[in-house]
């Protein structure tokens, strides 16, 4: 279309900042013609990567002998520790990851050898020919053993605010208790992948399916003894993440490039689904004791929460995972005096990692679960203690970490789920149908989500973008996130479309690559489009002030009289196509190609004290769960769900409406569904899709309701106003969690606490139903 | 998985010369199971015989007491049978209850019996509508076909063509599946038959297997409420990562029970 | 020992040399160079690789490539007509029944296998058949929408 055409197009541009729009890849996706990592044209010589696993959890490598492996048909080349000119290390903050098991193996299918072959089957089958003696040496599994054991990947920490212990001793009614919450493979449909490829004097050229090119880059850097000047990574899309590909990508994009790197050779390595499961990290699964003091209301005066997490058998992100789950274990509750401990336990299972939610997950499930035993303790609707301990606006809101809550909006989004959801009514009504039903008990819970955006790791807080103008009028934008779904790209995007006021089919998203913007975070913490929004649209307020200077210059009007507008600039009272200004521009030697950057304002924060601002603000949400449990087997069903959510002023609403949704449901797995399952020698037995269930499209309820807040711009000045929406609606889920209590309480007529762990599998409820005919 | 040679014969005497003299040699029906199997490298044939071209082994065909399906006829075919689901609606029910869609496009009646899957549906219907396999060489009544996990009475070299069900006076079929694989963890077939009342459990033990003291309750009183108090003993069932062997005891009461009353007991 | 496969794909006659156990996945992606038909779990369970032969929805990754010879095989490829979107990839990218869109194409075959035989489902049948495909990023509620829609497009 040219611009004259577009004059009477309409009166606003296509893809502007709130709307709609589908995906910018959904035509590929639909078409099967958006290309994975491994989809991508094979280069000429290249070679497929295979490795061989520990099958042992913690072990001595007595020997090592790759004869075999090497003699095999098709085989190029194989590895070892040794073998890396670099070094062995791909751990992401702290160096105790190495990419190849270095003489001791700590987790059953850690990474020990690697091969090189010239299919993918050769190299696959070459790796069962390697002879490895292990001479095993006691493994810690569990989180427990762990403390007790002191055996830890990084220092316990602690918060403390007021006097807990005096709190809970004064206090008129105390509870303690002790409940496991299970972890979670992130099970992205695309499986861990990387390919790469030697260039000139001895560079590297990586494509990653990374949600972090750039820390791939340093890291591969590093192993192949070069600097990242050496290294190029690119991604344009991931098939899924969710925190999986955050650090766990720099294992298998070390490996590729480790081989490429000594045979000279393309080298691309995909995990089948098993040794991606074996071999990855995963949630965070925790035993968490509490204590807790509160009056006859409900209201808390004193809680100790002690948090022992399974880190895995190396740091890799469990600090951050771990603080984030101190500064969560408040949700939405004002909690005056708090003691928090928290145990990084190592274990010799596989280095647990980031997920969606990133520690604050298990840490709103620990406070949701006192203030459930709370309320059924006291006999009260567990509402009504959730309202009575909720956060103030003028008082009564100061977190645990000494940040100002300045943005509560909990109340306003509970009223809301509370009347749309008809909770009271049906709060009734499942009691009533529970007095009545001997077999099948219903449940039904409200649970509200407070959850902190921002890097807790202050530094991060910062983003990078690129864009260029050409004289046709298109614009190729390119910034530091990248694409895992979750439709940042739209939404840059359309952040450039409404900057520059030209419709979103003239931008080109491409793809995330470490030459154009460098030392960028990688895209989590929710972060994404708030960060990256921000560096394109300064990028793009770049090159439209060189422009409006441009036209002022040009048609001798002053600046404030250039406007854009709906493909065109209107310049004094006359108005010209966006090209045509830009294709001036350019004839009169203007750049049209700018980098931007932005980094969050406001947050500050000191680790050392475990004080300060470290979130630029809150995102709140809240859900009403109804599910009906067989008491006979344990079997469950949701039968409704209830969601309001805060977007701020959403960029996408339609690309919301797909994270809450996508979001919730992703939770309720994890609480309900998806087992990982270690035997007692650390071997992890759920490690496939036929065994781990994740949930399918007959698990979700056909009453399922998600509103996205209406009108709540953020408080804060963020992109267009608009709310992180990646990880908040994840927690929703907790809700799903609360009313299978319920349900499981309603069996001794709610005299008894449920003990009931996550993930409440349908054994682990029977058992737990079991519990409450035992004591009732 | 490692090479084999692979075969589609187009007649029944033709997959028997493959066969004849060839040990390692598997037949293959869907694949459904054999594949990933040997995708595992769990299994090493050197020859594999695909059944599918040989026509005579498909297909749904009503006698007057009783249903024959060919071997390579799929579950999706006998679940979407009006043949079957207005004869032996039970039958019906557990072939649309295997796997997925996939599955049942692909999956075949033969090969899920010749399998003896301790966790698959259809041993639980040939041992409880008493059904009588048949082979090229002869037929095998259902109580003597399974003799243990992934095994059965068929020669190394003998082909199964189809299965008999004669017409229950009534049965039903109920089973808790494993939420992920969708395979029994317990299911349980309880049929009324002319020679009297039979229960068969799959998924609990190591093969599909018969239960009397159900059988004995419901043949005084066909209902539910007949296996009341009724106990399976936990000790020779399965206990993995799926179920405790107690949640599976307990398990295959509720179901027998979910199976009298869909039975309409 | 290699064999010579032939069969129809997206109505092209198509043929390659393959061993015995090459899988028709990997036949279609790596020699036939369809790379829309993705390898998810290698399992048989996620559905990313659902295609048609001769007709039906099948797992690719549990179908040996000399299984198909002689067949008629349809992969997403093969949906559109004449580069206009089928009703139901368009009803996919209108309500946004995708994120990651790697299960997408596996998703869109299958569901139309359903419409062959049940052109009208219920949303229940929709969420029953879907079972075969999982799909981690969408909660599926836009996927269910996509497919009703598709399905009331097409009947007309």
């Amino acid at each position: 279309m040219d611009d004259s055409a577009r004059q009477h197009s309409g009166e606003r541009i296509s893809g502007a900042v709130g709307t709609p729009i589908p995906h910018d890849s959904a035509h590929l996706h639909v078409s099967g013609a958006a290309l994975y990592t491994d989809d991508l044209p094979e280069p000429r010589g290249l070679l497929h990567a295979a490795v061989g696993l520990s099958p042992v959890a913690h072990a001595r490598i007595a020997a090592l002998d790759l004869g075999e492996v090497l003699q095999a048909p098709g085989v190029v080349d194989a590895m070892t520790a040794d073998d890396i000119p670099g070094k062995n290390n791909c751990g992401p903050v702290v160096a105790d990851d190495p990419v190849l098991a270095p003489g001791v193996v700590e987790y059953a299918g850690q990474a020990v050898f690697a091969v090189a072959a010239e299919s993918v089957e050769a190299a696959r089958k070459a790796v069962h020919l390697a002879k490895v003696s292990y001479e095993e040496l006691k493994p810690i599994i569990d989180p427990v053993e762990a403390v007790a054991a002191s055996s830890f990947v990084l220092p316990s920490e602690v918060i403390e605010r007021g006097d807990s212990r005096k709190a809970i001793d004064a206090a008129a009614h105390r509870l303690q208790g002790r409940v496991s919450l299970g972890g979670q493979d992130q099970f992205y449909l695309e499986g861990q992948i990387a390919m790469a490829l030697p260039r000139e004097d001895g560079d590297l050229f990586v494509y990653s399916s990374t949600q972090h090119p750039g820390e791939v880059q340093h890291l591969v850097a590093e192993a192949i003894g070069r600097s990242s000047k050496d290294v190029v990574v690119e991604c344009r899309r991931m098939g899924g993440a969710f925190g999986g590909k955050e650090s766990q990508p720099a294992l298998i994009a070390c490996i590729a490039s480790l081989l490429a790197h000594k045979t000279g050779r393309p080298c691309k390595l995909r995990l089948d689904r098993d040794v991606d499961m074996l071999m990855t990290g995963k949630r965070h699964d925790f035993v968490i004791d509490y204590e807790v003091g509160f009056d006859d209301d409900g209201l808390i005066s004193g809680i100790r929460f002690e948090f022992a997490a399974r880190c895995g058998m190396s740091a890799d992100l469990s600090g951050a995972i771990n603080d984030r789950t101190m500064f969560h274990c408040d949700n939405a509750y004002f909690l005056e005096n708090i003691s928090i401990v928290s145990h990084r336990c190592k274990t010799n299972t596989v280095s647990n990692t980031a997920f969606r939610g990133f520690g604050g997950p298990q840490g709103m499930f620990a406070i949701e679960h006192v203030i459930d035993d709370i309320a059924r303790y006291l006999s009260r609707n567990p509402l009504d203690v959730r309202k009575r301990n909720f956060y103030g606006k003028t008082t009564r809101n100061v977190t645990q970490y000494q940040q100002t809550i300045e943005d509560n909006i909990i109340e306003d989004v509970v009223t809301q789920v509370e009347s749309s959801s008809d909770y009271a009514a049906r709060y009734a009504a499942v009691r009533a149908f529970n007095a009545d039903s001997a077999l099948l008990k219903k449940g039904i819970a409200l649970t509200p989500v407070k959850f902190g955006i921002s890097f807790t790791a202050t530094h991060l807080n910062q983003a990078g973008a690129l864009l260029h103008v050409y004289t046709d009028g298109t614009v190729h934008i390119n910034h530091g996130g990248t694409e895992m779904g979750q439709g940042l790209f739209t939404k840059v995007a359309q952040v450039v479309a409404e900057e520059l006021q030209i419709d979103i089919d003239r931008i080109k998203i491409t793809a995330s690559d470490t030459s154009k913007v460098p030392n960028a975070s990688a895209t989590a913490a929710s972060a994404g489009a708030d960060l990256n929004g921000k560096a394109a649209q300064a990028a793009a307020q770049t090159v439209k002030r060189r422009l409006i200077q441009f036209a002022a210059e040009h048609f001798n009007v002053e600046p404030s009289a250039v406007r854009f507008e709906n493909n065109e600039v209107l310049v004094g009272g006359q108005a010209i196509g966006f090209a045509e200004l830009v294709h001036l521009a350019w004839f009169a030697r203007t750049s049209l190609s700018a980098t931007g950057f932005y980094k969050t304002p406001k947050i500050n924060y000191d680790r050392s004290t475990f004080s300060g601002r470290p979130f630029y603000y809150y995102a709140y949400g809240a859900a009403v769960s109804e599910v009906i449990v067989d008491t006979l087997t344990g079997e469950h069903r949701l039968l409704r769900v209830d969601i309001v959510h805060d977007c701020g002023k959403s960029l996408n609403p339609a690309i919301d409406l797909g994270q809450i949704e996508g979001g919730f449901i992703q939770g309720a797995g994890w609480l309900t569904t998806e087992e990982l399952w270690w035997n007692e020698k650390g071997e992890l037995k759920t490690h496939a899709p036929s065994t781990y269930k994740i949930p399918v499209c007959s698990d979700v309820p056909e009453e399922f309701h998600v509103t996205i807040l209406e009108s709540q711009a953020n408080r804060e000045e963020t992109i267009h106003r608009s709310k992180a929406v990646g990880e908040p609606p994840l927690m929703l889920s907790l809700s799903v969690f609360h009313a299978l209590r319920d349900a499981v309480a309603s069996v001794s007529n709610y005299q008894v606490l449920p003990g009931l762990n996550a993930p409440a599998t349908p054994e682990s409820v029977l058992r737990a139903i079991d519990g409450q005919r035992a004591a009732g | 998985m490692y090479e084999f040679n692979y075969h589609r014969p187009a007649s029944l005497d033709e997959a028997k010369r493959i066969l004849s003299g060839n040990d390692e040699a598997k037949l293959l029906g869907g694949g459904m199971t054999l594949l990933p199997t040997m995708k595992m490298r769990l299994a090493q044939p050197s020859d594999l015989v695909d059944l599918s071209a040989i026509a005579s082994l498909s297909g749904i065909e009503v006698a007057g007491d009783s249903i024959t399906i060919g071997a390579m006829t799929t579950h999706a075919q006998v679940a979407a049978s009006a043949e079957v689901s207005s004869r032996i609606a039970a039958l019906s029910v557990l072939a649309s209850g295997i796997g997925d869609a996939q599955v049942r496009n692909r999956g075949t009646i033969g090969g899920s019996v010749a399998n003896s899957d301790p966790a698959a549906d259809y041993p639980a219907a040939v041992l409880g509508l008493n059904a009588t396999v048949i082979t090229d060489e002869r037929e095998i009544a259902a109580d003597d076909f399974f003799t243990g996990m992934f095994e059965t009475a068929l020669g190394p070299q003998e082909i199964l063509t189809a299965i008999r069900f004669p017409l229950p006076k009534r049965a039903g079929y109920a089973k808790f599946p494993n939420p992920a694989s969708r395979y029994a963890v317990a299911g349980v077939m309880v049929a009324e038959t002319g020679n009297g009342v039979r229960v068969a459990v799959t998924g609990a033990g190591a093969n599909a297997y018969r239960v009397s003291e159900m059988e004995s309750a419901l043949s005084a009183n066909f209902s539910a409420s007949a296996l009341d108090g009724l106990a399976v003993d936990a000790s020779e069932l399965n206990g993995d990562l799926h179920a405790s062997p107690e949640y599976r005891a307990h398990l295959v009461v509720v179901m027998a029970k979910r199976a009298v009353a869909a039975a309409g007991g | 020992m290699p064999s010579t496969v032939s069969f129809t794909l997206n109505g092209e006659p198509v043929s390659a040399e393959v061993s015995s156990r090459t899988l028709l996945v990997d036949m279609i992606r790596e020699q036939l160079g369809r790379t829309g038909t993705h390898v998810g779990c290698d399992t048989s369970q996620c559905g990313a690789c659902v295609i048609h032969v001769d007709g039906v929805s099948v797992k690719s990754c549990t179908m040996l490539a000399l299984q198909a010879d002689g067949a008629d095989v349809v992969t997403i490829e093969g949906v559109a007509r004449n580069g206009e979107l089928h009703p139901m990839q368009a009803a996919f990218r209108e309500h946004h029944g995708l994120q990651c869109g790697f299960c997408t194409p596996g998703m869109i075959m299958s569901a139309l296998d359903l419409l062959q035989t049940n052109p009208d489902p219920s949303e229940g049948e929709v969420r029953e058949w879907l079972e075969g495909n999982l799909c981690r990023c969408t909660g599926y509620q836009n996927i269910v929408k996509a497919v009703l829609s598709a399905a009331a497009t097409m009947r007309g």
